[in-house]
């Protein structure tokens, strides 16, 4: 069974609880488990949340376009903004044995998408990110 | 996400119901640090319903317990649902916060 559908977002913080919104009924159809939506919601939560904090430099309305797809035991997801070029893949990663007070708050998102997610690719293209993350789901818990 | 707060031997027991997400973390942050900054050292939080949680989240948690470590105060949690506990653990946070089972054993964590 394979699906797949389209939607942009604009660059507002408030489009979070849409983004929730639009997997959580497409995983409804998919028929995913609930641990397999849980990681993809948080996945796109953190990289919409990247792009729509960091990546523009004015105060305009801009697109982010996900588009999310399932077939053959593998989700899709894309992400592309015209933000500036930003390649979430070269993030340090957190040191996450340190005790609480060296800690930092930043990378942990990035950090927990390269966890959940099977494979991330990044790409600059016509002046855009485009960002892909694939899930394997076969023999999914 | 919905914020229950009571009192408990004067532990603040703050229950969490809902997402934890990038909309509704600075909800959480501006509740916390106000009772930190009016005084309050000992929190525990209820996690039971819970359901999401992601890295914003956890970030004002962060800032909460560091904030009170400052003062030598402690924040605890518990009754985590299984998927959330999990984002602590992946995160390294387990071993930076007392992650209890119920609201007895949070409540006895503060008597040492």
């Amino acid at each position: 069974m394979s699906a797949q559908v389209t939607v942009s977002f604009k660059n507002q913080l408030g489009e979070i609880e849409r983004l929730g919104q639009v997997v959580t009924e497409f995983a409804q159809c998919q028929h995913w488990s609930p641990q397999v939506l849980f990681e993809v919601n948080v996945s796109l939560e953190e990289i919409l949340t990247n792009v729509i904090s960091y990546a523009y430099e004015d105060d305009k309305e801009h697109e982010i376009v996900l588009r999310l797809s399932s077939a053959d035991g593998e989700i899709t997801a894309e992400v592309e903004d015209e933000g500036r070029p930003f390649n979430p893949l070269e993030v340090a990663e957190p040191d996450i044995n340190k005790p609480i007070e060296e800690r930092q708050v930043g990378g942990l998102g990035i950090y927990l998408v390269r966890k959940f997610m099977t494979d991330l690719t990044y790409e600059r293209r016509e002046e855009k990110n485009l960002l892909t993350l694939k899930k394997k789901i076969v023999n999914e818990r | 996400m919905e914020a229950m707060e009571s009192k408990i031997n004067g532990i603040v027991v703050l229950g969490l119901k809902g997402k934890l997400d990038t909309s509704t973390a600075p909800q959480l942050q501006e509740k916390l640090f106000a009772s930190i900054t009016g005084g309050e050292k000992q929190f525990a939080i209820d996690c039971a319903q819970l359901e999401y949680i992601s890295s914003a989240g956890l970030r004002v948690l962060l800032l909460a317990a560091k904030q009170l470590r400052n003062g030598s105060g402690k924040i605890v949690l518990y009754a985590l649902k299984t998927h959330v506990k999990e984002v602590f653990d992946l995160a390294g946070f387990s071993a930076a916060f007392p992650l209890l089972n119920s609201q007895a054993e949070a409540l006895l964590s503060f008597k040492n």
